[in-house]
This record gives structure tokens, C-alpha cells and sequence, in this order.
């Protein structure tokens, strides 16, 4: 018994008390840290409760290693000339020490695999299914009504500037469908602990999916995780989870305040305008002032564009996108005398950015 | 029969130093070239961190716009892996590997210079696309579409592939010239199980340079015909696949981690057992658990895609867990040659115990990370950018590190200054743990990775102030390093020519060693030559006191 607490009384070890403290202090209050956000669905609980276990067990496996570490090269700094005693090697304990870490790691795969079945499971009729169109550098959500009739459903698609929002109701399973037009993107929700890859995929192949239940209302950011260029870091959203009721209520809303298509009053000036490769064929339009105008708009990219029209940060005017290749025509109202920002709403870049002259 | 000089005389090789330095076969001299020449892309690449960091220092977009912003993190990445870390480690075993073996040279000398020459070239070519438009903007993983003709037009992009390649053709050069001259030029005496641990991980890392390169020269050849001649390997519009790219690029790229690690690991493993006075603990189970991190390597490449939804989860998550077994024991192995050593802690042997405690860190991360369900949540977030810098910079710098102070005596005959170099210790471990520790509680938070910006809502500001700060630090700890090597070219004094009292055969010869390294070898009996040429006299006495020790353990007051 002694000889296992001698060497805690030895001089090199009480002046190395306070360090270490220090060092154990600082371990603690950073591992506080290392939790993720409070999980919101049924699989990102559970999730969670994995990620516990393995944590605890890094935790174990660090303070283990490094305490030995530590208490090695205080105890043993040289003193004298004498040189230790020259151990090459011992196969008892090679053995031991190799089955300790594969035991450990049968355990994680067990753990995770277990898991991962139960958070991959499928619903055989999810109360919401969602197709989630991902472009440069924002997010069409698409909901399927499985009316057959696509001209009813509801589509929310988000600029940098107005992240889209997407309703969802709590207490059901959730399915949603992953399509990208452009390049990969990953939808993400940390609250939900959960991200999948939204990749371009070739004709007659199945796109990723997702698939989870709600478990508290509230709103929860999400944005694209997988880097997809210049506008990357502004592709958020947000999902508002409520109950099945308000849900429908707000699906409702959203259905019914669908913009009309705009019809175009005769008469008048005509600009035009292309979009193609994320940029504006031409950065300055001339209109005269006083009276209503329209831009006629033709987008060549598969992405969605539009016009919006600004004094400073002032918007005077927003144009609804065109979804893909497609042409559209604007009414704008008329303006007074000046000089206006024109900008795609979708891509507020230089290349998509020009000047409207009033006069 | 006419006698010929055998010792040329000086005046017929009269060169200027210039000259000498361009055209030089000499193995030793094309090593400090690659250390000299990484140095300076580690600053350049340390620079683009430094604004990466300011940037992200508080929200809102404060210097860059987005696009210099993505340039930045792209340059950084791909020029501290592809430029700094494998070439500086390549340099060292230049240096060293046929010092260790007692060879004259490598076996093939003028290829050596090919492929160094070619890194010059390469890096420049990557950089030059700052000249033409801007810089690859895509991430040094350059995942297709994104990198495709379509999505990134510039000239940039194309710029970084050529450079790129040129820098692989140098990687696959070399290789075979490590390979070989491992296995042809070894002194007499030096068996396999001999060859000091260094060269053991040297061997593994350049088979895995040999097998992973190619691979990843094939994609970026057939990335170059996507982008360039109407190609269509990576457009899924045209029957071509982009997760494709991410398999190639990874099945070099994973390979690519244990490249960057194994030549750190073997730098420690030189330099534990010369502060503590043992011999490195299984030395046999640490050359088989390398040769294991090797093979594995090589399964292991698609954890990198959990969450494309397009790989087989179960396989790649096991091989991946799987690696934890022969790193662990290299760790046990590790400890226990520090158990009842006698310690020394000069400033190769603080970075060689940072090493440890943060190569650790890594190791656990990674753990986490080889969980699917875990990975779906931290893949692409700042939890593993925390993750790679700890291998990458806690792991394999801090080896370079070790590795700089612990040759420079042998390189120069001169040994930088402790003071200074412990300063640049703590100030890089401390400045190290500040910049990337909060990237672990940021990205477990949802923080994702490469964004330029973030909301000021999202409550990550005060860890993203942290950790730029910290990186600072790190920018500051370099400044008392380049003073210590200027001072110590300046003033510093002769140090003889084994100064640490090594085990290998580097200190054998005198510091720095002759154009031919060797004019007599000692006798090659075990891994520690140099160990048993000092202390030939000892091995009776060390037998005796050996049996003392433990009649004292066993007999004594418990």
C-alpha cells in the first residue's frame, strides 16, 4: 500500500501539484464545452446519448494517458549520471496493450451501428414530405401534397437577404426529399444533430433523403453545410416547428398568399435584361421618369433570378423570380428622377448588380 | 601503370555559392533546400490563416468579400498541406534517412534534385492564379461540380491543377528514391530490424506516397480534361459522377494524413529515447503497428463521405475505428519508454511531449468523427477543422518542430538557444490551444465549416475571438524561432559533434557531415550504434546493476 502512495510524496510531484490543477481546471472547463446543441427529434437524442458515451469514454482514455504522461516526466526528470535501467520491450504487455484499444473500439462500432439502424429507419407515411431544392446560394422547399396537381403546391424559395422558412409540424415523422441543380450542398439543422449531402445526382437515380420527428415547437436555423462557393456562408434558413393545427393554419396562409402572375399593362418603355453564368449581360439601364416601365427579364441558368431595385438599402421594387431558363416582364412603377441600384435578389454579387438611371 | 590522385583538390570544384546550391546532388544540401523552401510557404500559407482568422474574429464582413475570402482558406489549406508539411517531413528524411543508414547518399542523386526543384515550380504555378483572376476558390478539396468548368471559370482553378500535379510528379520521384535507397544503400551490418524507427516510418510513408499519388494525379488529369476539353467524368448532367472526384481525391487523401504523420511520429520516437535514456519500448510492435497504420490507410478513405448517402457506412466506420489499435500502441509504447527514464527536457524533447498530448487530442476527435451517426452532425463543421489542425499542426509541426531543433546542431554544428526556444514552446502551445481548441465547442454548436460570415445571433463570436487570437499567438511564437536561427548563425557557438548524445549514426560523423558523410562507420549491432559505441564499456556494469535494481525492488522495505 505504501509503495503505491510513496511516489505521490515525492518532492518533484509537490511542485508539480499546482500545474497540474491548473491543467485539470482548464480540461473541465473546456469539456463543458463539448456538448452539442440540446437535440430536438426523436434520432437526434439519440444521437446525443451516443455522443455522450463516446465522449465519456475520450475523456477516460485522455485523463488516463495524458495524467501518465504528466506524472511520468515529473517523476522521472534526471537527477544523476546513472544511466536507466535499458528495457527493450515486453510481449505480455504488447499483447495487453493492443487488446485495450481494440475493445474499445468494438464498443464504439457496436454503439454507433446500433444507432445508426435506428436513426436511418424509415416511416411508411411521413405526416409531412418536403422536397428541398438546393441552388447557388439558396434553398427552394417544395411541398408535396401528393394531390398529383404540382401548379397547387406550396414552394418557398429564400434570397441571401430573406432566408426562406420552413413549416413544420411536431410529433410526426418528417420526410425530406434532397435535390440539388448546381453543385453539392448539405442541408443542416444542428439542432436536429443531423446533415445529409444534397448532390447533383444523373438522370433515373435516387436522391438523398432525410427523415425526422419534431419533438418541440420552436424555430431552428439551419444553413448549407457543404461549401458550394462565393455565397456559401449566406445560404441559411430557418424550420418553425408547431403544432399539427397551427401547421395547417400556416400552410394555408402561405397557399393562399400566393402572388398572382403579373399581368403586363400595354404601353410603356421596355428594357431588357439576361442573366446568364450568375451575371447581367449589362450593368446600366436608362429609363424615363414619371411614368411606369418594364424590365423584361431572360434568364439562361438554371438558377432562379429576379430584379429587385434599390435607393441605398431602400427597396422600391422586387421582382418574382424566374425558376430556371424562362423569361419574365415586370411592371415597375415610375420613378423620380435618380440613379437606383438594380440587383438579383438571389445573387447580390457585382457580377448580378447594376445601375438604373432615371431620367 | 600511372598513379592517379585520389583526393581531388579543392580548386578544380571552386564554384560560387549560387551555382553550387542550384546544381547540387547532394543529398544533405537538397534537404535544407526543402526545409528552406517549405519554411517559406509555411509563412505565406500562415499569413492567409492570419487573415482567414481576422475575418472571422466577429461577424459581419469586416476585409474581404466573400470570393477573396474563399481564395484565402482554399491557398492555406492546399499550400500547408501540399507545400509545408509533406515537403518540410521529405526534407528532414532527405537528410537524415541515409545519415541513419550510414549510406554516402540517395540512390538516385539527380533525381533527388528533380524532384525538389519541382516543388519551387509547383508552388509558384498555385499562387500565380492570384495573377490571372484570382487564385482556386473551391476549397484545397476541390470537390466537383463545384470545380467544374461551369461553376469556376477562372484560370485559377487550372493553375492550381498543373501546380499541383507538378508537385505529385515531385512526391512520386521521390518515393521511388526513398525506396530504393532504403532498401540498397544500407551499411553493412544495418539489418532491417536495425534501421533506426525514423527510417521504418520513412519507408511506410513513401510506399504510401508511391500507391496514393497516382491516384489522386489520375483525377486531377481527368478534372483538368472536365474543365478544359469538354469532359465529362465529373458532370452528372452528362452521365459522369461527382462523388467520383471525392473517391479519388480521398483515396489519396486519407493516405495523405498518414504521409504528414508517420515521419512526425518517427521524429518522436528518435527523440524520446535520446532525453530519457532508454531505448524506445518495442521497438519490433512500434515497426509492425507502422506497417499497420500503413495498410489500413488505405480502407479507411470514405469517412470522409458519410454523408454523401453513397458509401457503405458499417465498412468504412470499422476500418476507420479500427486504425485507433496499432496507434494505441504506439502511445502505450510511447509511455512506457518515458516510465523510469531519466529526463531531460530540452526544446526538441518539449515539442516532441507536445506532440504526444496533442497528436492525442487528434487521435480522440477522430474517434468521434469514425462514428456515422456522430459524423452526421460534426461532418463539415468546425469540430473537424479542430480535428485536422490537431493532427496536422499539433501532430506533425510540432514533430517539425522537435525535428528542427533536435538536427540543427547536426545540420550546422551549431545548437539554437534553449531560452529562446522554450519561449517559442509556450508560446506556440498555448497560442495552438487557444486556436483550435473553441473550434471543437464551435463546430459541436453547428458551426459549419468555410464561411466567410455568421450571425451575430448564432453565439459563436466570443470562441471565433478566442481563437483568432490564439492564432496570433501562434504568428507571435514564430518571431523568437526566426531570431534564435539568426542569432544562432550569427554567434552561435561550436557544439561538437553529438551534442544530444544520439543513438543513430548522423552523430557518428562530424557536424556538419562531409560531401560523402562518412569516413569510418562504427559497428552496426542493434538500432542504437552510436548508444553502444558510447557506452561499450558500460554493458557488464549495466548487467549488474541491473540484477541490483531488483534485488532492491524485490527485497526491499514495501
Amino acid at each position: 500500500m505504501s509503495r503505491l502512495a510513496a511516489p505521490l510524496r515525492h518532492p518533484a510531484l509537490r511542485r508539480a501539484r499546482l500545474p497540474v490543477l491548473l491543467i485539470a481546471a482548464i480540461g473541465l472547463l473546456a469539456g463543458c464545452g463539448m456538448i452539442p446543441p440540446e437535440p430536438d427529434t426523436t434520432q437526434a437524442k439519440e444521437v446525443f446519448n451516443l455522443y455522450i458515451a463516446v465522449l465519456v469514454m475520450g475523456a477516460i482514455v485522455f485523463a488516463g494517458v495524458e495524467g501518465f504522461i504528466l506524472y511520468s516526466i515529473a517523476r522521472y526528470r534526471r537527477r544523476d549520471d546513472r544511466l536507466p535501467t535499458q528495457v527493450h520491450g515486453n510481449n505480455t504487455v504488447e499483447v495487453i496493450w493492443t487488446a485495450i484499444p481494440t475493445v474499445i473500439v468494438m464498443i464504439l462500432f457496436v454503439l454507433s451501428m446500433i444507432t445508426l439502424s435506428s436513426i436511418d429507419a424509415r416511416a411508411a407515411n411521413p405526416g409531412v414530405t418536403v422536397e428541398v431544392d438546393a441552388f447557388q446560394w439558396q434553398w427552394t422547399f417544395h411541398y408535396l401534397d401528393g394531390d398529383g396537381n404540382p401548379d397547387n403546391d406550396v414552394s418557398i424559395t429564400g434570397t441571401p437577404a430573406n432566408p426562406p422558412v420552413m413549416g413544420l409540424p411536431v410529433g410526426e415523422p418528417v420526410h425530406l426529399i434532397l435535390r440539388s441543380s448546381d453543385v453539392i450542398h448539405a442541408f443542416f439543422v444542428p439542432h436536429f444533430l443531423v446533415k445529409r449531402d444534397v448532390v447533383p445526382v444523373p438522370e433515373g437515380r435516387a436522391p438523398n433523403d432525410l427523415e425526422f420527428t419534431i419533438t418541440a415547437a420552436g424555430t431552428y436555423a439551419g444553413q448549407c453545410a457543404e461549401f458550394c462557393g462565393d455565397l456559401h456562408s449566406r445560404m441559411t434558413f430557418s424550420v418553425q416547428a408547431m403544432s399539427r393545427a397551427d401547421y395547417d393554419k400556416w400552410y394555408a396562409a402561405v397557399q393562399s398568399g400566393k402572388p398572382p402572375t403579373p399581368s403586363v399593362a400595354p404601353g410603356g418603355t421596355t428594357v431588357k435584361l439576361t442573366a446568364a453564368d450568375i451575371s447581367f449581360d449589362v450593368k446600366q439601364l436608362t429609363v424615363p421618369a414619371g411614368q411606369p416601365f418594364h424590365i423584361q427579364l431572360t434568364n439562361k441558368d438554371s438558377l432562379p433570378h429576379n430584379v429587385g431595385i434599390y435607393q441605398g438599402d431602400k427597396e422600391l421594387f422586387r421582382g418574382d423570380p424566374v425558376n430556371g431558363v424562362g423569361t419574365i416582364i415586370y411592371d415597375v412603377p415610375a420613378l423620380p428622377v435618380g440613379d437606383y441600384t438594380f440587383i438579383c435578389d438571389y445573387h447580390p454579387l457585382p457580377a448580378m448588380t447594376g445601375t438604373l438611371t432615371v431620367k | 601503370m600511372a598513379t592517379t590522385a585520389l583526393s581531388p583538390t579543392t580548386e578544380s570544384y571552386r564554384r560560387s555559392w549560387v551555382l553550387e546550391w542550384l546544381t547540387t546532388v547532394d543529398h544533405k544540401k537538397i534537404g535544407i533546400l526543402y526545409i528552406v523552401n517549405s519554411f517559406f510557404f509555411f509563412f505565406a500559407a500562415g499569413i492567409l490563416a492570419l487573415v482567414v482568422r481576422s475575418e472571422l474574429a466577429v461577424p459581419g464582413l469586416q476585409f474581404l468579400d466573400e470570393r477573396t475570402y474563399n481564395q484565402a482558406f482554399t491557398m492555406h489549406g492546399t499550400i500547408m498541406i501540399f507545400l509545408f508539411v509533406v515537403p518540410v517531413l521529405s526534407g528532414f528524411s532527405n537528410y537524415i534517412v541515409p545519415l541513419q543508414l550510414g549510406a554516402p547518399d540517395m540512390a538516385f542523386p539527380r533525381i533527388n534534385a528533380l524532384s525538389f526543384w519541382f516543388l519551387p515550380l509547383g508552388g509558384i504555378l498555385i499562387f500565380s492564379g492570384y495573377l490571372f483572376g484570382g487564385a482556386a476558390a473551391e476549397g484545397w478539396t476541390l470537390y466537383t461540380p463545384l470545380s467544374a468548368g461551369t461553376y469556376s471559370k477562372g484560370v485559377g482553378t487550372d493553375l492550381w491543377l498543373v501546380g499541383l500535379l507538378l508537385v505529385g510528379t515531385a512526391s512520386i520521384l521521390g518515393s521511388i528514391n526513398f525506396v530504393a535507397t532504403i532498401f540498397k544503400m544500407r551499411a553493412p551490418g544495418m539489418t532491417l530490424f536495425r534501421m533506426p524507427i525514423l527510417v521504418w516510418t520513412v519507408l511506410v510513408t513513401q510506399t504510401l506516397i508511391l500507391l496514393a499519388t497516382p491516384v489522386l494525379a489520375a483525377g486531377m488529369i481527368a478534372l483538368f480534361i472536365d474543365r478544359n476539353y469538354g469532359g465529362s467524368f465529373f458532370d452528372p448532367n452528362a452521365g459522369g459522377n461527382p462523388i467520383l472526384w471525392q473517391h479519388l481525391f480521398w483515396f489519396f487523401g486519407h493516405p495523405e494524413v498518414y504521409i504528414v504523420i508517420l515521419p512526425a511520429m518517427g521524429v518522436v520516437s528518435e527523440i524520446l529515447p535520446v532525453f530519457t535514456r532508454r531505448p524506445l519500448f518495442g521497438y519490433r510492435a512500434f515497426v509492425f503497428a507502422t506497417v499497420a497504420i500503413g495498410l489500413l490507410s488505405f480502407s479507411v478513405w470514405a469517412h470522409h463521405m458519410f454523408t454523401t448517402g453513397q458509401v457503405y457506412l458499417p465498412f468504412f466506420s470499422f476500418m476507420t475505428a479500427l486504425i485507433a489499435v496499432p496507434t494505441g500502441v504506439k502511445f502505450f509504447n510511447w509511455m512506457a519508454t518515458l516510465w523510469r527514464g531519466s529526463i531531460t527536457f530540452a526544446t526538441p524533447m518539449l515539442f516532441a511531449l507536445g506532440f504526444l498530448s496533442m497528436f492525442l487530442i487528434g487521435g480522440i476527435s477522430g474517434m468521434v468523427l469514425s462514428s456515422p451517426p456522430i459524423d452526421f452532425h460534426l461532418q463539415d463543421t468546425y469540430f473537424v477543422v479542430a480535428h485536422l489542425h490537431y493532427v496536422f499542426f499539433g501532430g506533425s509541426v510540432f514533430g517539425v518542430f522537435a525535428a528542427t531543433y533536435y538536427w540543427f546542431p547536426k545540420m550546422f554544428g551549431r545548437r539554437l538557444n534553449e531560452g529562446l526556444g522554450k519561449i517559442h514552446f509556450w508560446l506556440h502551445f498555448i497560442g495552438f490551444n487557444l486556436a483550435f481548441f473553441p473550434m471543437h465547442i464551435l463546430g459541436l454548436d453547428g458551426m459549419p465549416r468555410r464561411i466567410a460570415d455568421y450571425s451575430p445571433d448564432a453565439g459563436w463570436t466570443m470562441w471565433n475571438l478566442v481563437s483568432t487570437a490564439g492564432a496570433f499567438m501562434i504568428a507571435v511564437s514564430i518571431l523568437p524561432f526566426l531570431w534564435n536561427v539568426a542569432a544562432t548563425f550569427i554567434n552561435g557557438e561550436p557544439v561538437g559533434d553529438d551534442p544530444w548524445e544520439g543513438n543513430t549514426l548522423e552523430w557518428a560523423t562530424s557536424s556538419p557531415p562531409p560531401p560523402h558523410n562518412f569516413d569510418r562507420l562504427p559497428p552496426i549491432r542493434s538500432e542504437r550504434p552510436v548508444f553502444d559505441l558510447r557506452h561499450r564499456h558500460d554493458a557488464e556494469r549495466l548487467a549488474a546493476e541491473e540484477a541490483t535494481a531488483h534485488a532492491v525492488v524485490e527485497g526491499g522495505p514495501s
